[in-house]
């Protein structure tokens, strides 16, 4: 670990500060901070601790829906019973990424915010572009089992890691940002840019600014979701692919739906024309696998990671099976 | 008896739940300075230019130049140099060596090497350079085919495995008495000593290797060891300071040696009623850039390549190549894990194509009393091939299981397999392994350079002792392995600890019991004076073998185990669940039942690794996914219930009868759920059976879409 400033805050406007120096970085959790300093992947010249911030909060909003507080704990969220309740997709996903230890310590903010596994990224060795500007993709002509198939560029086809941020996107979160002049809300999908040729530019996220909380819309009477993840292992493990679904009903239509895909895209992946052919329909299982279809139209694997096309389909049409025929309580 | 067979507290147990236990990490010296290697970034080629960019000041740094002895780590055939001269043959080679006071500013300090890069070789098959080549035959093929109904071939395919014990390797070495003393984490502390005298050109008693207490191993830490010494110790040398040498886990997973790939090739000839004919094997092994120790991996698949079964025919090929990567080396199973895949997978192959019962199959063609296998060493009364096939298809309930499995996404399969106990051929002759026992007054001290690496040795030999001596187990002491202190037992390999060793201190034990006849330990001190006994490893007279043309006793004796996998597989995302494991193992005798059954369960779940999950990914000879994030091992998750059923048929060599036994589930395991897969009708030929290659053959099934939405996970 190389050395390093550090700063224990106590006022968002202190915090908001000190971000703006050129190679400062946020503290909260750690979980996954720590390590990458550890390994040297990130070597910021100042480390802001905004453990101290009231930001630990979750709370209704005036609007309907929920505001969660970006330092709330990942178990709290997953835990939390109106969230058990109203967003069991969160839950779910939240409880089937990491171990109990790292979800008892990180946060939703450093959740949001952490990054790729790519082994390439993560080696501290390889040309990788995402690390080190302008030095290539290894993945591109190495093995690349683990990587994206959708949203990939030449220059990086690394998957964002996390399981809650797919639910996150399936329920069209929008994530609080502070510290510049104007608070504004970026909803989850704008929020992470495609690599294209600059992937070291991960977030909509500007100098001085800080995640201060995630706010999730109320789901209309009736809507069934479900959170489905494959990996190689049981526990402790990131996703081969995952799915968030969540199903508006009508009676027995489908009035909207939304689709997330996780680890096998370069960042929560939704599937606006797949999502439109459930508008206003009757879930039928042919109508499950056009839509599986269609979302992977996109797709570009390459020969490792082929397998991930057709296991993706699959677990959509699964998702969306086991979420239409889960009833909100 | 009231003490072998006995669930002993483990010797060290205490120390090791409470936190006591010094492990290479605690261990501190005055003036003490760390470590660190700079190693090649190409695979093949030659070192251009050395760039220092940091300030030497304060640094000790050293090449090749600075060895006083012989540039190569001995082993065998001594082809590995300790640092590069000039030519490099493999990603993460070992060319200059750093050491400072202050760890931070060692890992800061950066070295530019240049390189004239060569072209590699990746591809084992295309390897001109061939390391060991054997040859093994018995009766003629051509007649054994003729003989046959059926000619049934086969390609298999079997990748790197790390071995991941959780401790890293690591090392001090201390430069004290105009020589080098070494304290470490490792297998085989004379193995270093060797390496050393050779590498420092000093004789026998100015080095010395302590081993202290270590954190899993499993063959990662045979020879190994001897390399990272060597650099501590040349460190150490130069600066005069003791030096200090732990690698991280990332350095640990790429340099260090793997599991040998391998491709085994089967051509047999069998006739309807399932009888073998002929046995053709060609079994290929990639050795990675220097020999090291692939002779003898290579040596010890080839002799269990046709399994624990008798054929009249058999003709067995077997060679180690080089390629440019870093050398693959000891692992649990050592050759053996890649050919019984083979054999069983071939084995239930045939049994498929001529509607036979696996077990059936296998009851046909066992080895049993009077039989002889593939080198043609007669098989006696201890052969349990049988036994333990049937135990486990009994305990396992395994014909009710098969015929309520029919249809469903469940499916049940069997591997039998054989591990030969000890050094093979003239190994053990070789070695003339020594074990000493010292009257103590409160009993005796064992003094052997078998160490504890978990397994444990230290319990199981104080237990053989203090049974043997008629004295409780708390008044048997367990000498820490000292090169200083005890004689060279020969390396703790090769399931051959209990067995071996066990064998020569019951001999030291029953010796000492009867020159103490009626006194007790201190009055015999008090009118005698000290007493150690010493033994050394005599071959029993039927064991003859002849290393020339690979005939005769391979082993004093083998090991048998049947497994029974039961597994599950989600047929929307491939997914395999192993939900139940049934293994009968013959262990001679199960010294301490508990410990015995926790090498079982822990190298059967290791097992299941090699057979799910574990892939090594290369780049350019280089591993890329040497970070635990990356390289998947099984959790407790993961594990399946373990039914682990002890049979103990009495080897008369053996310290009461016992058997070696550490290695066997590694055998066993993949072929096991493999055989389950293919009666779900999923042929895999290649390890690991990861979910795209379940993939493959779901897609070439056309029952698939009409069951994707009936089962859940």
């Amino acid at each position: 670990m190389k050395p390093f400033r550090y700063h224990r805050i106590k006022t968002l406007q202190e915090a908001s500060h000190l971000t703006q120096e050129p190679g400062a970085v946020i503290l909260a959790g750690g979980t996954n901070l720590i390590d990458m300093m550890r390994l040297e992947i990130m070597n910021p010249a100042a480390v802001v601790d905004i453990q101290s911030l009231p930001l630990n909060q979750i709370e209704t909003l005036p609007s309907g829906g929920f505001r969660i507080g970006s330092l709330v704990r990942n178990s709290d969220l997953a835990f939390h019973p109106s969230i058990q309740k109203e967003y069991p997709v969160l839950s779910q996903a939240i409880l089937s990424g990491a171990s109990p230890q790292i979800r008892n310590q990180a946060t939703v903010g450093g959740n949001l915010m952490q990054r790729t596994r790519c082994t390439y990224f993560r080696d501290g060795i390889s040309p990788c572009s995402k690390r080190n500007p302008g030095t290539g993709c290894s993945a591109e002509h190495g093995y690349h089992r683990s990587h994206a198939v959708l949203g990939i560029s030449d220059s990086c086809s690394a998957t964002h890691p996390s399981d809650m941020c797919v639910a996150l996107a399936a329920l069209d979160a929008q994530i609080v940002l502070e510290g510049k002049k104007e608070k504004r809300t970026v909803p989850i999908t704008e929020f992470y840019l495609l690599p294209q040729n600059t992937p070291w530019k991960e977030t909509a996220l500007e100098p001085a600014e800080i995640i201060t909380a995630v706010d999730l819309p109320e789901l209309p009477e009736g809507t069934r979701t479900c959170y489905l993840k494959v990996r190689d292992r049981s526990s402790y493990e990131f996703a081969l692919v995952s799915a968030a679904v969540v199903l508006e009903f009508n009676q027995n239509q489908i009035q909207k739906a939304r689709i997330a895909l996780g680890g096998i895209a370069v960042k929560p992946w939704r599937v606006p024309e797949a999502e439109k052919l459930l508008h206003h329909s009757t879930p039928s299982k042919k109508l499950f696998q056009t839509c599986a279809e269609t979302a992977l139209k996109g797709a570009k694997p390459k020969k490792d990671n082929e397998f991930k096309v057709e296991l993706a389909k699959r677990v959509i049409l699964h998702a969306l099976s086991l979420a239409s025929k889960t009833k909100k309580e | 008896m009231k003490i072998v067979g006995r669930n002993l507290l483990r010797k060290e147990g205490m120390k090791k739940v409470s936190g006591k236990a010094q492990y290479i990490d605690d261990f501190s010296f005055p003036g003490m300075i760390y470590g660190r290697t700079i190693r090649s970034s190409i695979p093949c080629g030659e070192v251009a230019a050395i760039e220092f960019k940091f300030d030497k000041k304060g640094f000790t740094t050293l090449d090749y130049r600075d060895i006083p002895g012989k540039n190569v780590v001995a082993l065998i055939e001594d082809d590995q140099p300790c640092l590069v001269e000039k030519k490099v043959q493999h990603q993460e080679e070992p060319i200059l060596l750093l050491a400072h006071p202050d760890r931070e500013k060692l890992l800061q300090a950066e070295v530019k090497i240049s390189y004239k890069q060569e072209t590699p070789i990746f591809d084992f098959e295309k390897s001109p350079k061939v390391f060991k080549k054997i040859l093994i035959e018995k009766g003629d093929l051509q007649v054994g085919f003729a003989e046959s109904d059926l000619i049934l071939e086969g390609e298999y395919r079997t990748g790197h495995q790390e071995h991941l014990y959780i401790e890293t390797n690591g090392v001090i070495a201390i430069p004290e008495n105009g020589g080098i003393t070494i304290y470490g984490s490792m297998q085989c502390p004379y193995y270093v000593h060797k390496a050393l005298k050779v590498l420092l050109n000093l004789p026998d008693e100015k080095v010395r290797v302590i081993h202290v207490e270590t954190g899993g191993a499993f063959g990662g830490k045979e020879e190994y060891p001897s390399m990272i010494a060597c650099h501590a110790a040349l460190l150490a040398v130069k600066s005069g300071k003791p030096v200090k040498m732990i690698y991280d886990r990332a350095e640990d997973m790429a340099a260090t040696t793997k599991r040998h790939p391998g491709i085994i090739r089967h051509k047999t000839g069998v006739r309807k009623n399932g009888e073998l004919t002929a046995v053709e094997i060609d079994f290929l092994l990639d050795g990675g850039a220097y020999a090291t120790l692939s002779a003898v991996v290579l040596s010890r698949g080839a002799i269990h390549a046709a399994g624990p079964y008798f054929c009249e025919n058999i003709q067995i090929t077997a060679r180690v190549v080089m390629t440019n990567t870093p050398p693959n080396g000891a692992f649990r199973g050592f050759g053996a894990p890649q050919t019984q895949f083979a054999m069983e997978s071939q084995m239930d192959r045939m049994a498929e194509a001529l509607s036979l019962d696996p077990v059936k199959i296998r009851e046909k063609n066992v080895l049993k009393k009077g039989l002889t296998t593939a080198t043609g060493q007669v098989m006696e009364d201890d052969c349990s091939a049988l036994t333990v096939l049937q135990e486990a298809v009994k305990r396992s309930d395994y014909y009710r299981k098969v015929r309520t499995y029919k249809g469903t996404n469940k499916g049940i399969g069997l591997s039998l397999v054989f591990h030969g106990s000890g050094f093979t051929g003239s190994g053990e002759v070789y070695l003339a392994s020594k074990a000493a026992l010292e009257l103590t007054k409160n009993g005796a001290r064992i003094l052997v350079s078998s160490t504890e690496i978990g397994q444990g040795t230290r319990t199981m030999l104080a237990q053989i002792v203090a049974e043997t001596m008629g004295i409780h187990y708390e008044q048997v002491e367990v000498q820490e392995a000292d090169t200083n202190l005890v004689p060279n037992s020969g390396p703790t390999v090769a399931s051959r600890t209990c067995m071996i060793i066990g064998k020569l201190l019951q001999r030291c034990a029953e010796e000492m019991r009867e020159k103490l006849g009626k006194k007790s330990p201190k009055e015999y001190l008090k009118k005698y004076g000290p007493l150690v006994i010493t033994k050394q490893y005599e071959k029993p007279p039927e064991i003859e073998w002849d290393d020339e043309h690979y005939q005769g006793a391979a082993y004093g004796t083998y090991g048998y185990e049947c497994s029974i996998a039961e597994i599950e597989v989600n047929p929307i995302i491939y997914g395999i669940r192993v939900n139940r494991v049934t293994t009968a193992v013959d262990v001679g005798k199960a010294i301490h039942p508990i410990l015995a059954k926790g090498q079982i369960e822990g190298g059967m779940v290791q097992g299941l690794g090699y057979a799910l999950l574990e892939q090594v990914e290369m780049k350019d000879g280089k591993m890329t996914n040497s970070q635990l994030t990356n390289y998947i091992i099984p959790t407790t998750c993961d594990t399946p219930i373990l039914d682990v059923v002890l049979l103990e048929k009495s080897y008369r060599h053996g310290p009461f009868g016992a058997k070696g036994l550490a290695e066997l589930p590694l055998d066993g395991a993949a072929p096991a759920v493999v055989n389950a897969l293919r009666i779900l009708g999923h042929d895999i030929r290649e390890l690991p059976a990861a979910p795209e290659r379940v993939l493959e053959s779901l897609l070439s099934r056309s029952n698939i879409d009409q069951r994707a939405l009936s089962i859940g996970r």
